[in-house]
């Protein structure tokens, strides 16, 4: 809401600019910004057309003499339809500056000398929906004479300074001129002060036919009539006018405007009605039926059970606290009204107002609340206001649908729990002080303190509301610098977490970039590495297909990268991501959280360069950087890859699970070759493991040895065996047959093709054989190779070359 | 000629080749040739038998002075040669070292996580537990006990993706408190923890916004937690990730879980506090939101207002980093560019 300073110092003196104030008001309540409307305007002047004649050479061009307060008339070419003589009107001299940059300058129209620019609001700045409707195509035309030459801009508010308050949901407060005026007033330590509204004795009737009630009485605690009869409807006076449209609110009549006007003055929304044009005299609060119909905001809306709604017989006047419909709309030939003035509960408001997409001035202040206390006097307002602009015959009493008094919230507190919530040890008196600025009552025994809340602050309810009134009145500057002094706690991240930052060292440090994608995926992406064999848990609402479905495998998320780096001749990528993956078990509705650390390699993982040759990414690769991880878990496990044809996107002959102690913790391998093509990437390997199980391994129990003090032995073994055996096979085979001096077998060849038996293979191992304890000899270890060799042609057919 | 002329001779001509000399090789030749048993000068002495019996030691010592002589010679061209030779090679052996490094190449930690990481050590040094918490929850925490019940105006604030009736991708770390609270044993010492993770809002992607971001919540539960401790925690904060000469400053505000509540500014470390584009000329920058544990969220966790008192506050990593390297599109962070991300290399 905009807080017109002209009118705010009705309540309070203002001796600050408006960017000092709303610096200050920023920093001691609400944030809040300066307004300055028609900075750039000048030489607008009162112009009175004294003449009009049509324009020789034009049909719609008229020429005007206008007195601008000069010796002489000057002549204007105006082409405005309403543009008569006799009005006053806004006249942009020669030299004038208008909105957006617009200059005025004299010159000539199809001939005619023009020494400026007739104008009509919306040329001088007032937004054109917030002008009144009548001047909407054409010149705007004063009600009144007013003094030829004089400046414009005080009289239609041009030039109004303002301060733009944003509100948080709890200061709905200050959503009206008075409440506004209390917290500025005490931002300033000035208390305002207000006229209390007054109806003509004379013409305030207990005689009323209308009536008025409230099946909801839960939800509407107030519900106010006044019926005002005999009403001569005009337009209301300029200085309302303009105030109206300077708060965005288009001025209509006198009734309305003095409704709107109220809603600005006190923050409660204020309905009129043409009581000629109601269905029945009595007004009821109500919640329609399905299947209701009301014609809002140009629709016809469907109502449902939940929709609050303002009757009379069976004709639906409006939707409680957001919108009023058409039909008993106040015009110009009006004679009788009806004000209400009601308090409806701010959630069904909120709801009602989200439901229709209806949401406005009332609807935002039902939901965030309204001073249950000022329901009657904002009525009575409202009906003086009509009473001065509208000769009127007679008020009534107020008709009451519903009535909850107000009650002023009492809360106790301490001067010491305050001063030591704030870090501060204030004075009793300096914390009496800065409640009573804000209009609180306060009593005080030794250290205890009651304070008297008024209904206006709505949002006061505990003694932690006194301690931000407290402070933030005190000012936050003035708060000093401390950290919490209570005992001293240990620092740090949970093991787990320790445990992922480790092995995401290992990555970066084997020249991985981190990348961080997306939990939510498409459809297509968790079906595609379903790898878990998890339901699939979706959004209720999601925004997009994109973002449907809680992600199962990191993997979909990597090959987005990698296409989307691909695309950009980012060829050569290594990429992981360490974040959690949901699991979900048939029947169970919440997912379980695992963390996941996963990789992509694609391209070359050594540049093509003056130095080097390009080295392609392949399995291998990827499965020594997933060694290496599995290595710094330091987890007394043993990890195995098995080959495996079960990811229906991995290549059925490339891809490997990984199991510690025979569990399948993660896979490792080669991206399905359809599968890159539909995604557009080039040859990809992935790797996936599940960190909460590495996390539960057992912890490797490492007990110092020395280093060997007598010398190994080795042995080349070359064999040609069926493609079919595995590598992991022969070499578990080796060891389970190489004797207790074994140590080490490393593969050294692996061949095929040429020389070599069709479906056969060739691979040289290199066998280490130590005794820590003594010098072997060459017996001893030909002993152990040959019972090696043995079994590899026993078992595996092997043809030892 | 005499024996000693002889020998002389030898020394003479012994010298000279040495000193031709352009290869090791001809050197050692040498050195067999006249130094060797089948030399001149071992053959020269066998004319020895005609010389006077007298004069022959000074023959003798004639000789091996030849010897000495030519040795020395051959010796210090030896050293000349290896010299050059030397210095030959480093010559052959010089490179250009502006021509590109084999690339040695570490990888970049996300700057996202590096932000937070950084934020972590923080806190960690002020001896801070760093919790997880999950990010699919129940309304009951992410809301409820923050002192936000169903149809409060606040959850219209964040537009949350609901998994069902009850559970929800978190819209706030904030939703940790309560489950911190709830573990913490109070006999042991204060509750300090921060609860870094991802958070979910049904919003559209776009430049400054996107449905899923980062925050890092931060909750001290003690008996004497005050205002001026969680300005005092945030001042060194702010000097930590935005500079020692920084200032905060609080506004109020408003989140249903603190009161009271503050947003915190940082002055703008882009002028100084003169103002600035960064700054949108008012010299500051808000940079997070924080309070006092509301009342009613203490009481909730089994925690006695009137005995304790709690600070929290919640901040935005996306919103540090594009502050800190002038990011201005949320989205590139998720679109894991790799020019992007390497960019970034080190700077936490
Ligand atoms: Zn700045």
């Amino acid at each position: 809401m905009k807080i017109s300073v002209n009118w705010l110092k009705e309540y309070i003196p203002v001796t600050h600019t408006v960017e000092e104030m709303a610096d200050k008001i920023s920093l001691t309540g609400i944030e809040s910004s300066p307004v300055k409307l028609g900075e750039e305007l000048t030489n607008l002047v009162v112009g009175h057309i004294t003449s009009i004649a049509p324009h020789p050479d034009s049909d719609h061009l008229k020429v005007c003499q206008v007195d601008v307060g000069e010796s002489e008339d000057i002549q204007i070419v105006c082409g405005a339809p309403n543009a008569a003589a006799d009005q006053y009107v806004i006249v942009a001299l020669h030299g004038a500056h208008l909105p957006n940059g617009v200059k005025i300058k004299r010159g000539k129209l199809r001939g005619q000398e023009s020494n400026g620019m007739i104008c009509g609001l919306d040329e001088v700045g007032v937004p054109a929906k917030y002008m009144p409707e009548e001047f909407e195509n054409g010149i705007y035309v004063f009600d009144e004479p007013q003094k030829p030459g004089q400046a414009v801009y005080d009289l239609l508010g041009l030039k109004e300074q303002m301060i733009d308050i944003d509100i948080t949901p709890n200061r709905a407060d200050t959503l009206g001129m008075r409440g506004a005026a209390w917290e500025i007033g005490a931002t300033y330590d000035e208390k305002p002060s207000f006229t209390k509204p007054e109806l003509d004795d004379a013409k305030v009737t207990s005689d009323s036919d209308i009536t008025a009630d409230v099946e909801e009485k839960q939800l509407v605690p107030d519900y106010l009539l006044r019926e005002i009869n005999g009403v001569k409807v005009a337009k209301s006076p300029l200085w309302m006018q303009r105030r109206l449209w300077n708060q965005g609110i288009r001025p209509v009549n006198s009734v309305v405007d003095a409704a709107n006007y109220t809603m600005i003055e006190y923050g409660q929304p204020i309905q009129a009605y043409d009581a000629d044009k109601l269905a029945a005299k009595k007004l009821v609060v109500k919640l329609a039926h399905n299947g209701d119909k009301l014609h809002l905001a140009d629709e016809d809306k469907v109502l449902d059970a939940n929709d609050l709604i303002i009757t009379a017989g069976d004709q639906i006047l409006g939707l409680a606290g957001v919108q009023t419909s058409d039909v008993a709309a106040v015009d110009e030939n009006t004679k009788n009204v009806i004000l209400e003035a009601g308090v409806f509960n701010g959630a069904s408001v909120r709801k009602a107002a989200q439901r229709h997409d209806l949401r406005g001035d009332d609807s935002n202040r039902f939901e965030k609340g309204v001073d249950n206390g000022i329901v009657t006097e904002a009525l009575m307002r409202a009906a003086q206001l009509v009473d001065q602009d509208s000769d009127v015959a007679s008020i009534s009493e107020t008709i009451t649908g519903n009535f909850t008094k107000a009650e002023p919230t009492i809360i106790k507190g301490s001067i010491s729990h305050i001063n030591h919530l704030m870090g501060l040890h204030l004075a009793t008196d300096e914390i009496t002080k800065i409640l009573d600025r804000l209009g609180f009552d306060v009593a005080v025994a030794g250290d205890d303190i009651t304070v008297t809340i008024p209904t206006r602050r709505w949002d006061m309810a505990i003694e932690a509301d006194l301690v931000e009134e407290v402070n933030r009145i005190y000012g936050y500057a003035n708060l000093p610098n401390t950290l919490p002094a209570g005992m001293e706690t240990k620092g740090g991240y949970s093991p787990k977490r320790e445990l992922a930052n480790k092995l995401r060292d290992i990555l970066l440090g084997e020249g991985m970039d981190e990348v961080i994608n997306f939990s939510l995926l498409s459809k297509q992406e968790v079906e595609d590495f379903n790898v878990i064999d998890s339901e699939y848990t979706k959004l209720l609402h999601p925004m997009t297909e994109d973002h449907e479905y809680l992600r199962n495998s990191l993997v979909p998320g990597l090959v987005r990268n990698v296409a989307y780096n691909q695309a950009r001749k980012n060829d050569d990528l290594q990429i992981f991501e360490h974040a959690r993956i949901f699991s979900r078990a048939t029947g169970k509705e919440r997912p379980d959280e695992i963390t996941y650390l996963s990789g992509a390699v694609s391209g070359n993982v050594v540049a093509d360069s003056w130095n080097t040759t390009a080295q392609p990414a392949d399995f291998y690769y990827v499965k020594g950087i997933v060694e290496e991880l599995l290595s710094f878990v330091n987890a007394d496990a043993e990890f195995t890859f098995e080959a495996t044809k079960d990811y229906k996107n991995m290549h059925p002959g490339q891809t490997a699970k990984i199991l510690a102690n025979g569990q399948v913790i993660g896979f490792v391998g080669k991206l399905h070759p359809n599968y890159q093509k539909a995604h557009n990437v080039s040859d990809t390997y992935v790797f996936e493991l599940n960190v909460d199980l590495l996390f539960d391994l057992n912890k490797k129990n490492v007990k110092a040895q020395a280093a060997p003090k007598y010398p190994a032995i080795s042995r080349d073994l070359a064999i040609l065996v069926d493609k079919d055996v595995e590598n992991g096979q022969i070499v578990n085979d080796i060891f389970a047959n190489g004797g207790k001096y074994l140590k080490d077998v490393n593969i050294f060849d692996v061949y095929q093709g040429k020389n070599i038996a069709a479906n056969h293979k060739s691979l040289g191992y290199h066998l280490v054989f130590l005794n820590p304890n003594d010098t072997l000899t060459d017996e001893e270890v030909e002993k152990s190779f040959t019972v090696v060799k043995d079994s590899l042609v026993k078992k595996f057919n092997v043809e030892i070359r | 000629m005499s024996l000693n002329d002889t020998l002389k001779n030898l020394r003479e001509n012994g010298i000279d080749e040495a000193k031709r000399a352009e290869r090791l090789q001809e050197l050692n030749d040498l050195r067999v040739n006249l130094l060797g048993k089948k030399g001149p000068i071992t053959k020269a002495l066998r004319g020895m038998k005609d010389v006077p019996a007298e004069e022959r030691p000074e023959i003798g010592t004639l000789a091996n002075n030849v010897k000495k002589d030519i040795q020395a010679a051959i010796e210090e061209k030896m050293v000349e040669l290896n010299e050059k030779l030397v210095a030959k090679k480093l010559e052959d052996e010089t490179i250009d070292v502006t021509l590109p490094a084999t690339k040695q190449v570490q990888g970049t930690k996300h700057i996202l996580n590096q932000t937070i990481e950084d934020i972590e050590q923080f806190f960690i040094g002020l001896g801070y537990e760093v919790a997880g918490g999950y990010e699919v929850e129940e309304d009951h925490y992410n809301f409820e006990r923050l002192n936000i019940p169903k149809d409060h105006p606040a959850r219209d604030m964040q537009d949350t993706f609901y998994l069902s009736d009850e559970l929800l991708m978190r819209t706030q770390t904030s939703a940790q408190e309560g489950r911190d609270m709830e573990a913490h044993d109070f006999t042991k010492g204060p509750l300090k923890m921060i609860s870094p993770g991802v958070v979910y809002r049904r919003d559209d992607d776009d430049a400054t916004h996107s449905h899923q971001f980062h925050q890092i919540e931060g909750l001290v539960v003690d008996k004497n937690i005050s205002m001026a401790d969680l300005k005092g925690t945030l001042d060194a904060l702010c000097r930590h990730v935005f500079g020692p000469d920084r200032e905060i400053r609080f506004r109020p505000s408003y989140f249903p879980f603190t009161e009271p509540s503050v947003e915190v500014d940082v002055s703008c470390f882009n002028c100084g506090g003169q103002g600035c584009r960064i700054c949108k000329y008012t010299g500051w920058i808000e940079v997070l939101g924080a309070g006092l544990t509301h009342p009613n969220v203490l009481k909730m966790s089994g925690i006695d207002p009137n005995e304790y008192s709690g600070m929290a506050f919640g901040l935005g990593p996306e919103r540090f980093a594009m502050l800190k390297y002038g990011v201005n599109d949320i989205r590139d962070f998720y679109l894991n560019d790799v020019r992007f991300l390497e960019q970034f290399k080190g700077v936490n």
